[in-house]
This record gives structure tokens, sequence and C-alpha cells, in this order.
């Protein structure tokens, strides 16, 4: 059964291992690759040794675009789409299946970071392609680009144009023109073979030249969120048009502030979100809430409507005692067991508008009740224990905005928003496909 | 009915500190912006409208909001148009420039703002938290309204950007002062998501924002030589603007001869 292809070019080349700093670089971004193919059902391919050994006459660049469907074919992969991936990028954990975007068709992304580069280099190879009047609007980076079997002769056609002019490639590209490898030449061979490219994929597939757009800045001035944007907002993270002696430094930053999210073992991993299970919140909602409240183990918390436990597990590890409160036995059971490897759960079988006595605590995720006036009640009986109470809401951003209505109604003002953003979609309990028209959730009453 | 290009080249007395963009020290190069659209209308058989004056007193209404009184001040001048395409004052065509309004598909069209994304992130984020509820937008069609085309359809939408402000004017001020994320822009790019605005987004070539980040403003005039319409804004030790004079009187004389 044909499968998409992750073909990830990784070669190791000793000989420019002090130029790139060495190549520790290439086993970070390796993993973050492996971990996303085996979540999307994709093969997971690397290339870690040349085809030729003359690197100097055939570029690891030129190899990997020549040869790729004859090593495909030669290991028996029975491919669909393949998706060619330099090894200096970082695919983010979260990165949606690309390949259901490509409507099968060579896809790729504009590479507009360095346009002087990217002039002279066209410009540079005008000549050899017969005065071809490129279209520059059209110019794409080869470091990721996705393809399948129809462009293999395209491809096969390149590899014969390559074999035939090497020399004059060699001395174009290390001596005349000094502007890439194959990238220019693909661009110009596939345009002058009028392949349909897709270009309309955003650019936060193809996030590189971090450096010169200012990304590896986070929102300083709200000092909200010291995520870096690139981490933030961005797919997949290229670190191209850096000193390529700091890579591996870079990459390895970059890893220790992510790495925990490509591992299985790891409990954000093991729980239920809410684009599975619209009943708890998104993975996003859990992961602000971790790093909102990261090690805050002075405080306490008490949560009402903990439903299966996926957010309690969050909260356990936040707080120094989370209270929780769940009418069902049998979401009880789930709970317990869910949230086994932690001890600071105290775990209550009751309805929290019947008799329910309010805990002295410092946070309060309000999950029970949905309706406006529940919610209403709720607040106003919290705020009243504790004028400081630091209250949480999930489901702010639903279309019936009663919680919303809730929040406003009771003066309450808003300290964060969390969670996944408007336009999220997930399916209710009646199976239905529901939009999210505003953020997931919000915090108030928190400095 | 012709299609209109509209510009709003307004000096005011003051500092660059008091009246931003608008003061006297920083408008002396517009004047190659003009003429050099002038000749574009006239090859393209369009019609260059030139806005010298405020349509409010600037502390009533910062000059960079008044442009969206486009379709009033039209009317008022009983100007017939079909489609308008905005540009601001520092920003120069090429001669061969295609015909943009031709590529509209009489849609809402800018060009992304490629550039800063330290400064677009931030100015979505705040004017997120502070004005729109924490809704986002998509950052990778965040918007220069440096350029922007529309037509008749739009007018409600610019009322509503007009609404906007006077409904929400303090804050406004407040935070544009507080936070230097921009003016108009990015409130401008809410609206659109949140209005449903039918976009098209053109490529970056007929509004080339931060040249010199992209390594194209250079005296080989790579720039020129790239695309189509240029924006000298994002230049680096740009003292009094010198910079932004010479390159627009260096680019008027390369590509469109003498004044």
């Amino acid at each position: 059964m044909k499968k998409n292809v992750v073909f990830w070019v990784g070669v190791k080349n000793e000989k420019y291992s002090e130029k790139y700093g060495g190549w520790d670089w290439m086993d970070i971004t390796r993993k973050s690759w492996e971990y996303w193919c085996k979540k999307h059902d994709v093969i997971f391919f690397p290339m870690e040794k040349p085809i030729e050994e003359d690197l100097t006459r055939f570029r690891i660049n030129w190899q990997k675009a020549i040869y790729c469907f004859d090593i495909l074919d030669e290991a028996g992969i029975d491919y669909d789409q393949i998706y060619l991936v330099d090894g200096m990028n970082i695919v983010k954990w979260d990165t949606p299946n690309v390949f259901e975007l490509t409507n099968h068709k060579f896809t790729a992304w504009r590479d507009t970071d360095n346009l002087g580069w990217t002039y002279k280099s066209i410009v540079g190879y005008n000549d050899f392609f017969d005065g071809y009047k490129f279209d520059k609007e059209k110019y794409f980076s080869s470091g990721l680009i996705i393809f399948n079997e129809q462009h293999k002769e395209v491809f096969r056609s390149f590899k014969k144009m390559y074999h035939r002019n090497i020399d004059e490639f060699v001395d174009l590209q290390d001596r005349i023109v000094r502007k890439g490898t194959e990238q220019t030449p693909l661009n110009y061979h596939l345009q002058m073979n009028n392949i349909d490219i897709n270009l309309d994929l955003p650019f936060s597939y193809k996030l590189c030249h971090i450096h010169r757009k200012e990304m590896f800045k986070h929102s300083w001035q709200l000092n909200e969120d010291m995520t870096p944007f690139f981490i933030k907002y961005g797919h997949v993270w290229g670190f191209s048009g850096l000193p390529k002696n700091q890579r591996t430094d870079i990459i390895s930053q970059t890893w220790d502030l992510v790495k925990h999210n490509y591992d299985e073992n790891h409990f954000l991993n093991k729980l239920a979100h809410k684009d599975e299970w619209c009943k708890t919140t998104s993975r996003k909602f859990k992961e602000d809430i971790l790093r909102i409240f990261g090690n805050r183990k002075d405080l306490i918390c008490l949560e009402i409507g903990s439903c299966r436990g996926d957010t309690t597990r969050v909260f356990a590890e936040c707080f120094k005692t989370v209270y929780s409160f769940e009418q069902s036995d049998e979401n009880l059971k789930y709970m317990k067991e869910k949230c086994s490897d932690v001890d600071n759960i105290i775990y209550s079988q009751s309805d929290v508008y019947d008799n329910f006595e309010i805990p002295d605590v410092d946070v309060v995720f309000v999950d029970a009740g949905h309706s406006t006036e529940l919610v209403k009640y709720d607040i106003k009986r919290f705020l009243e224990k504790n004028k400081n109470m630091i209250l949480i809401f999930d489901d702010y951003g639903q279309r019936d905005e009663s919680i919303k209505k809730a929040i406003v109604d009771s003066n309450l003002p808003i300290s964060r928003y969390i969670g996944e953003y408007n336009g999220f979609t997930c399916t209710n309990m009646a199976d239905k496909e529901v939009t999210f028209v505003a953020r997931e959730g919000v915090i108030c009453n928190m400095d | 009915m012709k299609n209109i290009v509209f510009i709003v080249d307004i000096t005011l007395k003051g500092s660059q500190r008091d009246v931003g963009r608008w003061a006297e020290s920083r408008s002396d190069p517009y004047v190659f912006c003009t003429k050099a659209w002038q000749k574009w209308c006239d090859k393209n058989d369009c019609e260059l409208f030139v806005l010298n004056e405020e349509v409010l007193p600037h502390s009533t209404m910062p000059v960079s909001w008044q442009r969206y009184y486009v379709f009033d001040l039209l009317e008022a001048n009983e100007i017939e148009y079909d489609q308008v395409m905005y540009v601001d004052a520092d920003t120069i065509p090429h001669p061969d420039c295609p015909n943009v309004f031709e590529m509209s598909d009489r849609k809402f069209c800018f060009v992304h703002n490629e550039g800063s994304y330290d400064w677009i992130l931030r100015s979505i984020e705040n004017y997120s938290k502070y004005f729109f509820d924490g809704y986002m937008i998509p950052w990778c069609d965040y918007f220069d309204s440096g350029m922007m085309i529309f037509n008749k359809d739009h007018k409600e939408f610019f009322a509503k950007i007009i609404e906007f402000f006077h409904d929400n004017r303090e804050n406004l001020l407040e935070v544009e002062s507080k936070w230097h994320a921009g003016t108009d822009q990015t409130p401008v790019n809410y609206l659109t998501h949140i209005e449903g605005i039918d976009y098209k987004k053109l490529p970056y070539e007929y509004n080339m924002c931060d040249m010199f980040r992209k390594e194209l403003l250079n005296d080989d005039m790579t720039f020129a030589k790239w695309g189509w319409i240029y924006q000298y804004n994002s230049i680096p030790n740009n003292k009094n603007d010198r910079l932004t004079f010479h390159w627009m009187k260096k680019t008027y004389e390369y590509l469109w001869g003498n004044l």
C-alpha cells in the first residue's frame, strides 16, 4: 500500500564537520521528524550516505534531488507523496499532516528572505538556461519540497541534465555564480517544464532565516509568554541563514525548550485532548497552564467538573494539591487511573451545586455547569470566599458565549487568554463539528 | 469610470516626534512618489487623487486613520471611480508595473507585510488582548496597509473602520503611544477578518517593504530589477529621513528621469 514518505537528508561529512560546528544538530532534527512521521503514519526515510563519493562534483544537495527517486525505488518503498526535507529543519510536534494540504501538486514555498542573493543566483544561471525568461515570483526554496510519482520524469531529466553538464555546473556553483547548489537550476528546470507548483501554503510551514525575521524574540511587551515567536507560530523551523558553525548550539538550545513534546512517555502525550474528546481541554490549553503556572507548588487548586481527569493531571503537575470534584462514578474511575502516577490529588465524588463547601484554595478551574447563570453563581461564590482567587475557564470561545457572558456580567477582568484560537474545531457529543469563535479559555483575576 | 490611485500627502507643522511621518522633515521625498504615480496613472488610464489637507484635525484623528474617508472624499469631490488603490506616500512604482487593478478579482487586495515579525507579532498580540478579546488573525496573511485595492463594495467596511476608531479613540491613542506597534494597520487587519472581508493577497513584488532587510536596497538598484512597487521604510541609520530622500530621488531618476 502506498504511503507518504519524508525523505530526510542528513549526510554527515567529516570533512566539513568543523565548518558546521559538528553534526550533533542532525541527531536532534532527525528526532523531530521521526516523531512527526510516526504520528501521521508516514515513512521516515533518512538519506545518510551519499550515492556518489566525490562530494565536490556531487554535492549532497544535488544528490538528494537527482537520486531521490532511485534511492526510494531501490529500497522498495511504495511511495505516494515524497516530502524532501533538508536536515537543518525541525518540525513542530503538532504540525498538521502537510501531505493533506498539497492537492497532490508539486508543493514548495517561496524564498523571499534574501532576495538580493536570489536575484544574483537567477541572473547567474540565466545564460546556462539560454536566457529563459524566469518568473521570479515563483522562485522557491528546495530545502523543503513535496512531490509525487508524476514528477519522476522531470527529476529524471534533471539528473540527465546534471550528468551531461556537470563540469559547467560545478564551475558555476563554485567559481562563477557562487549562489547555491541545485536550488536555482531546479527552479529553472521545473519552470521550463511547465510543472504546476503549489506555492500557496503558509510560510509557517517553512520558517527559515529566523534571525532575519526577528523571530527568536518573544512577546516582550506583554511579557506573559517567553516562548520565542518561531516556536509559537511556526510549523517547520529552518535553521538556515545563520552562521553554520552555530547551528548545533542554536538547535540544541531550541531542543531543550521543546524536547518533552516529542517524548511519548511525557505525561502530556498520554492525555486526551479536545481535538479527540470534546469534553476535555486542548493540548494547547494544557501547555499554556503548564507554562503559566509551571511549578507553583505554593498554590492549592480546586477543579469542579473534572470529567476524566485529563486536565486534572496537568494541575497536579503545577500545584501543591488539587481538590478534584466530579459527579460521575465512571469518570472518577478513569481519572484515578489517568492520574495514578501522582499523589497530590484529593478526589471527591459529589455535586458541586448541592451542599458544596468550598475548600481553602488559591486557584479554581471553573468547569462544572456551563450555563451563564451557573457560571455566574460559581464566580460569585468563589470570589466571596476569597477575592484574590484566580479563576480559570474553559470553553470561553464556544459559539453560544455562555461562559463569556457570565464573565462579562460579573465584571471579572481577563488576565490571560489561553488554549486554542478562534477557528479551532472539534466534534461534540452529538457528533457535530463545532468551531470556536474566540479563544478556548481565559484566566481571570491574576496579576 | 476610471480607477483611482489615492495618496495621502499631508505636511504638518511640528517635529517628527509630535506629528510622526507627516512632519515637514519627512515629507520632502514624497514629491517623487506623487510624480511617479501620476506618470503611472497616465500610462494606465487611471486618475491620481492626492489628499493634501486633513479631513479632521490630527489631534482628533491621526492622519494615518484618515485614509479610510476615501469614499467620502471621492464623492465630495464628485470623482467617478471604479476601483481605488491606496498607496503610502513613500512608494514609487516601476514604469512597467502591470495594471494591478486587473489582478484584483474585485476583492479587497493587499500585500503581506514581510519584515520584522517581532514588531508584527507584538502588534498582533497587543491589539488582540486590548481590543479584540483575544481573537487571533492568521499572521501569515498580516498585511501592510500602505497598499490596498478596494471598490464600492467596501464602502461599508471602511465606514466600520472609521466607526471603530471613534468608538475606541482614547484607547487606541493610548496603546499607540505606549506600545509603538502601529496606528491603523493592525486594527484594520483584525477588522478585515472579523468582518469576513473576502480578500486577495498579492505577491511581495506589489508592495516591496523593508527592502534593506531583503538585501535589495543597494547601488545596483536590485530592487528595481526585482519587483514593481517599492516602499522605502525600515531603512537603518535613517537619520532625519535623509536616506528615504536619497533612495526615492535616486529611484525616480533611475526609472522615470528628472523631476
